[in-house]
């Protein structure tokens, strides 16, 4: 089952908000969407985006997703995120601002 | 035949605090005619958007005020939202960003001569409504960038109002812009908290002359309205009391540190930016209210010459006090008192400026040399 790994750091406050999410134990609903995000992004098979220079005061993200098989990460940030990774990246970033 | 001592005189603490005890009418003479000089550069100051719309500042630049708005998306810039000249819209966002960025030119103008981000006449570049959720502002190395904080969320878990709402956000931004044209401070450990504290320090200027506040009126807030009415803080730093901004169930409790004995060694935030910027912030406060009146006339002239003049890219915390102190001697006299602020609010976080150099006149001593400087003697 999948599982996915989520950080946000930096921004003007400098605060690190963080996320972890078993899918197996969400509704299945939700567990479906978020499959779907992940599967829709092509995750597996991005890389990290080419370097920018730090934008001050951006935010960097970091997104794992674990499987039985395969983990992996990317790093990016708010002036070099690829378009595909923001659909995903919007659904972790309301779920680790809600509480 | 003049003699040149080659040796400075290094005054004793106990010895300083006794000059400064009795310098006090001398402190406020000095204070009453910093006042009166501010006051004169206020009655010059311009009105940036009727200046810039007759045209009257074009011989020094053509900076202009674009205000974008990126409609919740994230594409840079987005659509002109409104532009210099332009009357104020119904956006509430879209003004703040405006007036803010002019009165952020409208300071380093009247206060430091400076044309713009780029002292060359540059346009004022902002995006509102980026993104959904973004609790955030950056400045992605050619404009300034806004969110609406928690827009998105339901208002009992609303933790973040927009951005633009907080007048030192905005010059806080805009002078990352002037860093990077001028020291161009590395954006990581003490090179990226000295660049952080740049912005937090001009930013608040920038509120402070807005309000026409002297230093020990002004409330040293980094952030002020940012957080809803369900945060227990009253912005997101303080530059007075570092680590007292914000206590709060969700979001913690504020982690900046006001000492050197607290450095934060991390690997997060590039090594601590925006936490150890507190050590920095605290250094420019004591100054500010050592000196006393606006805080952007004299502790500002030799935070703004240093950066311009003397910074640079590597520059570190020990760099800062010596380069602050430095400067401060060149603008001020060496031994002057606003020399004297300098080191006193780097000491008071725990950095040790090398000591005051008094340049001797033939044979006056350490003391009579200190006094001549403070204009006690002759
Ligand atoms: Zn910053």
């Amino acid at each position: 089952m999948m599982q996915i790994i989520f950080e946000r750091a930096g921004g003007f406050m400098g605060r690190k908000v963080s996320l972890e999410l078993n899918l197996a134990d969400l509704p299945a609903d939700q567990a479906r969407t978020l499959k779907l995000l992940v599967d829709e992004s092509n995750f597996i098979n991005l890389t990290d985006p080419p370097p920018k220079d730090s934008a001050p005061d951006g935010f960097t993200y970091s997104i794992t997703v674990k499987t039985e098989t395969i983990r992996h990460t990317i790093n990016a940030s708010d002036t070099n995120l690829p378009d595909a990774l923001r659909p995903l990246l919007d659904e972790l970033v309301k779920r680790s601002r809600s509480h | 035949m003049s003699h040149r001592h080659s040796i400075f005189c290094i005054l004793p603490p106990h010895m300083l605090d006794q000059v400064a005890q009795s310098g006090t009418p001398a402190q406020r003479e000095m204070a009453a005619r910093t006042l009166a000089t501010s006051t004169q550069i206020r009655d010059k100051r311009v009105n940036l958007s009727a200046a810039l719309t007759r045209g009257s500042i074009a011989a020094a630049g053509t900076a202009q005020r674009i205000v974008y708005d990126a409609k919740f998306g994230t594409n840079l810039p987005g659509v002109v939202a409104r532009k210099e000249g332009d009357a104020p819209v119904a956006d509430v966002a879209v003004n703040e960003a405006y007036d803010g960025s002019g009165a952020t030119f409208d300071l380093f103008s009247v206060a430091f001569g400076r044309n713009s981000i780029d002292n060359n006449g540059m346009d004022l570049k902002s995006t509102v409504h980026y993104s959904k959720g973004y609790d955030n502002a950056f400045w992605d190395g050619q404009q300034m960038v806004y969110g609406d904080g928690d827009e998105d969320l339901s208002e009992s878990e609303r933790l973040f109002n927009r951005f633009t709402k907080s007048l030192d956000v905005i010059g806080h931004e805009l002078t990352h812009g002037v860093t990077q044209y001028e020291a161009n401070l590395v954006y990581k450990n003490q090179q990226g908290a000295l660049n952080e504290s740049i912005s937090d320090i001009f930013g608040s200027l920038v509120k402070q002359y807005e309000r026409n506040q002297t230093a020990d009126a002004a409330d040293w807030i980094i952030g002020e309205g940012l957080f809803t009415a369900n945060v227990n803080g009253v912005g997101i730093r303080s530059m007075r009391a570092p680590g007292t901004a914000y206590n709060d169930p969700v979001l913690g409790k504020d982690p900046q540190p006001a000492h050197m004995k607290d450095y934060l060694t991390t690997s997060q935030d590039n090594g601590g930016v925006h936490i150890n910027s507190g050590i920095i912030n605290h250094a420019f406060y004591v100054t500010a209210i050592e000196i006393g009146g606006y805080a952007w006339a004299k502790a500002g002239q030799i935070w703004y010459k240093a950066l311009t003049e003397k910074l640079n890219s590597n520059s570190n915390f020990q760099n800062a006090a010596d380069l602050t102190f430095l400067t401060a001697g060149e603008i001020f006299g060496l031994g002057s008192l606003e020399q004297l602020a300098v080191k006193t609010g780097w000491t008071e976080v725990g950095i040790t400026v090398d000591g005051t150099p008094i340049p001797p006149t033939e044979g006056d001593g350490c003391l009579k040399g200190l006094m001549k400087s403070l204009g006690f003697a002759r």
